[in-house]
């Protein structure tokens, strides 16, 4: 609780820490902060063109929106997807690549993940002001009234996130190779969340394969355990079909968050003293 | 209110010297978590008092143990045991400009740096203009700190953490920076600092400026106190003793 309140105490030094973050980033280019819709732009034309037009993969149909295009099937998902992966793979450096910060002031530690994934989250809701915004010229009225709750459950990710990558970059500080293994594990990941391809397809993958003898338990529920997979769903439920997520998806999501700000935060009160001499 | 501003009561602190550092996922797998290492204790036992408004110097040789307790008394590191009481705020100037952002200008770097240091933006505001006068940056107030030389670089970060004004500072070997004019002027700081009441630690390893400075000095030597006392007594036997060496 103290580490709570050392932590409120040292929300000055968090703003100015995610403004070196959003101010440095695009320092010296001409575009600016429109990089960072690059990124998502070029996989939006390279998966649009492999999956909807070589393969012909066949995009759902949004219930109630009546949308049907793949791109921006893909991007409800792929959006939240990038985000998560960069506040990963940069958060799981980040108390290594501040090392020299950590060995030389005292300051509560866990203002360092926290200003990376604001600073990354400043980003995503700038592309995701893009994609509302292309929704809403192809006619997607129903969001209108669920955007205050793609705020929250965008702040939701974030924190499930950051929790997330408080844990690597502890994990980090003593070995290393997490950095390399989480690289490679993100890519692992991110074929087996429901982004290129709509959930439905392992659904029948799974009903063919059958449930474990004596059990209801098929691939499908192995496959959902990913806590990305909820969150996809609760995006495209949101942006692409216009409709309330379920409550039992909700609820997972809350759990896997809570789960991870926890362990995550409680690490950084516990390693903190140490971190300046294991680096 | 204590008549201390720091006390540092029986602190020990140990560091595990590893033959070979676990730092991979196989070397750990291979040896089962444990790896081969021997404790070093960097301090054995240092108990000091510093009294308010004075300044107190650490001397010692290399690797006696002096920086280890300077990151102590700075929070960067924790004693293994013993137990540090500050009577006031701290704050600790270890290296100068750490956390400074290359990419932005020397305006913002102040901010930041400043909020590292556990300013606020008010105070910061209000001490604006003095720390740039200090620093003597000038014109190059806008331009990234990239371009800076080293010099105006170290005054920079020199003259935000002077401007901190915490009731302790913690200061490591960097009054050496900078070219005599700056020298003086950080010097003249120290002297406003400790008229108004604040407490000073630091380290040198110049004697005369020691000698010059502090009020009272602690030698350590290999992680244990030897002597402390007024400062030019306890330089003296230190220096007798480096003699006999």
């Amino acid at each position: 609780m103290s580490y709570l309140r050392s932590l409120v105490n040292s929300r000055e030094l968090l703003l100015n820490l995610i403004q070196r973050e959003v101010r440095g980033k695009y320092k010296r280019t001409a575009l600016g902060q429109l990089w960072s819709l690059a990124n998502p732009i070029a996989a939006i034309i390279i998966y649009t063109f492999v999956f909807s037009f070589i393969f012909e993969i066949q995009s759902p149909v949004g219930d109630p929106s009546g949308l049907e295009n793949y791109a921006l099937f893909l991007v409800c998902g792929l959006l939240p997807w990038l985000f998560f992966s960069r506040v990963l793979g940069q958060g799981v450096e980040v108390i290594v690549a501040n090392a020299g910060l950590v060995q030389k002031v005292y300051f509560p530690r866990v203002v360092l993940p926290l200003s990376l994934t604001a600073s990354i989250f400043f980003s995503w809701v700038f592309e995701m002001g893009v994609l509302v915004l292309a929704l809403l010229i192809l006619q997607a009225f129903g969001l209108v009234p669920l955007l205050p709750l793609v705020l929250v459950f965008m702040f939701l990710l974030a924190v499930f996130a950051s929790g997330l990558a408080m844990i690597a970059s502890i994990i980090n500080v003593y070995f290393r190779d997490m950095f390399y293994l989480l690289s490679i594990a993100l890519q692992f990941w991110f074929y087996l969340t429901p982004i290129l391809y709509p959930v439905s397809l392992v659904e029948t993958q799974s009903e063919k394969l059958g449930s474990i003898p004596g059990t209801q338990i098929g691939l499908i529920d192995f496959y959902q355990l990913n806590p990305m997979e909820t969150f996809v769903a609760i995006f495209r439920n949101l942006l692409y079909d216009n409709r309330l997520p379920s409550a039992d998806v909700v609820f997972v999501a809350l759990l896997w968050t809570a789960v991870t700000a926890t362990v995550g935060f409680g690490l950084f009160a516990k390693k903190e003293k140490q971190m300046a001499e294991l680096l | 209110m204590s008549e201390f501003a720091v006390e540092v009561k029986d602190v020990w602190k140990k560091f595990r010297l590893y033959h070979e550092r676990n730092q991979s996922l196989k070397s750990a797998f291979v040896r089962r978590l444990t790896s081969a290492h021997e404790d070093f204790w960097a301090l054995q036992g240092v108990s000091l008092e510093v009294s308010q408004g004075t300044t107190h110097g650490l001397i010692g040789r290399n690797g006696s143990g002096k920086s280890t307790l300077l990151k102590c008394l700075a929070k960067i590191y924790w004693p293994t045991s013993g137990d540090i009481r500050y009577h006031g705020s701290m704050a600790s100037l270890l290296e100068v400009g750490s956390g400074f952002h290359l990419e932005l200008s020397g305006r913002e770097n102040i901010y930041l740096n400043g909020s590292i240091l556990g300013m606020s933006k008010k105070v910061i505001d209000k001490k604006f203009d003095e720390i740039v006068e200090l620093s003597g940056i000038g014109r190059f107030l806008d331009q990234p700190v990239k371009n800076y030389s080293s010099g105006m670089y170290v005054r920079l970060g020199f003259s935000i953490a002077i401007n901190v004004e915490p009731d302790i500072l913690v200061v490591d070997e960097v009054l050496s920076v900078g070219d005599i004019d700056f020298q003086e002027k950080s010097i003249k700081k120290f002297a406003d600092f400790k008229e108004q009441g604040r407490t000073i630690i630091l380290v040198s390893h110049s004697m005369s400026l020691m000698r010059e400075l502090c009020d009272r000095v602690t030698w350590i030597d290999s992680g244990k106190v030897i002597a402390t006392g007024k400062s030019p007594d306890v330089i003296e036997k230190y220096l007798k003793a480096q003699k006999l060496d």
